[in-house]
């Protein structure tokens, strides 16, 4: 190996090794793409379901509708019973300034902006800390709320949410989240009746 | 028999994390429990022990002035590869690691075994060590999330050691935690290593 090579030999190998990972990678590709994107369809099938879970009978398109707040992009389901009347939201939205970045979250709520249910989507903070917003004891204080009857956030801040314990930032995001989706539903309502 | 021999190694008197001390980046990030350790370990041993295999096979045909340039190319193949397919069969894990499978590229025991024993040992032996080293990286991963996360959430792997209403200590969860316990373990797999050599 320590012999002087041609720059030509140097120049053939390198680019047929980065052919070669090329050609494979996309195979994988091919291969794995279908299964990712089934997966991510039934991460958010699943989503709805749980944020949704005290309609009994409603229906929910596959595609999202988009709209937005405060420049941020929000993505919606509206959930509509069998005469097709809307009987629910599931709101996508993003939990501003998480510990690590902004985290989305499924909001669900029925037709009068009540909310049913809440489903962290994809985040990443902290294992043991920020993550307890995943968990059922953070999460039932949200159920039943509306924009009008809560001060939306945390008890530190003068708000009526009970912040996890050392991730308050993680609950301001996810109360700050919570509170986008509901202004949203607001929007839409006001769309609706306009 | 030199297969054990191998393994005792890399698990203990030249174990990647606490022998050469090599890879901490991800070592110290994504141990905040044990699962994720586990997670990590197995997905770097996959792309240790192809990226050592394929290397070997090309040692003779890779010029050495570009061999650091090749080297990233084959192991950046396997970590995307991997990428794809945890996103694809195991979306879970796929979400709470996501962030650090690209890193896997930039660790250093992977090129550090590409250069130091792929690149001048055959296929098999190549093979061998590439999984012997993952191996010893997951157990190293897989210690050091257990502790914190006994300490730090009260379980692990989803077993309770206290109930969820008792205080745990929160720091070892946190960045400061993983090297307090880090600085532990040394000492100890040190002590461990010793005795194993002092066995002989």
């Amino acid at each position: 190996m320590a012999k002087e090579e041609s720059a030509l030999k140097v120049i053939i190998v390198l680019v047929v090794i980065s052919f070669a990972s090329a050609f494979l990678l996309a195979y994988v590709n091919q291969v794995t793409s279908g299964p990712i994107e089934e997966n991510k369809k039934a991460e958010t099938k699943k989503a709805i379901g749980i944020v949704l879970n005290t309609i009994s009978d409603y229906k929910c398109q596959e595609i999202p509708e988009e709209t937005e707040i405060d420049d941020s992009p929000v993505r919606y389901f509206p959930a509509k019973s069998t005469d097709g009347k809307i009987v629910g939201y599931a709101i996508i939205v993003k939990g501003p300034n998480g510990f690590s970045n902004d985290f989305d979250m499924m909001v669900g709520m029925d037709s009068s902006g009540t909310i049913i249910d809440t489903y962290v989507l994809d985040h990443k903070e902290t294992p043991g800390l920020g993550d307890g917003m995943t968990k059922e004891k953070f999460k039932k204080q949200f159920r039943g709320k509306n924009l009008e009857n809560t001060k939306w956030s945390v008890k530190k801040d003068g708000g009526d949410i009970d912040a996890l314990t050392a991730a308050t930032i993680t609950s301001r995001a996810f109360t700050a989240g919570v509170k986008r989706a509901l202004l949203v539903f607001k929007k839409l309502k006001e769309g609706i009746n306009a | 028999m030199k297969i054990i021999e191998k393994f005792k190694k890399t698990f203990f008197t030249e174990n990647p994390v606490t022998g050469l001390l090599l890879g901490l980046c991800p070592t110290l990030a994504v141990t905040s429990s044990a699962k994720n350790g586990i997670g990590m370990g197995l997905a770097t041993a996959f792309v240790l022990t192809g990226s050592n295999l394929v290397i070997s096979m090309l040692k003779n045909i890779i010029p050495n002035k570009v061999r650091i340039p090749a080297f990233i190319v084959v192991i950046a193949t396997f970590v995307t590869i991997v990428d794809m397919s945890l996103q694809a069969t195991m979306f879970e894990l796929h979400k709470t690691l996501g962030l650090f499978i690209p890193l896997i590229v930039v660790n250093c025991i992977i090129l550090g075994r590409a250069e130091a024993f792929a690149s001048k040992n055959n296929v098999w032996d190549s093979f061998i060590d590439g999984i012997a080293n993952g191996l010893g990286f997951t157990f190293a991963l897989f210690i050091l999330g257990s502790i914190r996360e006994i300490l730090g959430s009260g379980s692990v792997l989803g077993f309770r050691f206290w109930p969820e209403e008792y205080r745990t200590i929160l720091v070892f969860v946190l960045a400061p935690g993983a090297f307090l316990t880090l600085g532990f373990m040394l000492v100890g797999m040190n002590k461990i290593s010793k005795l194993l050599q002092g066995g002989k």
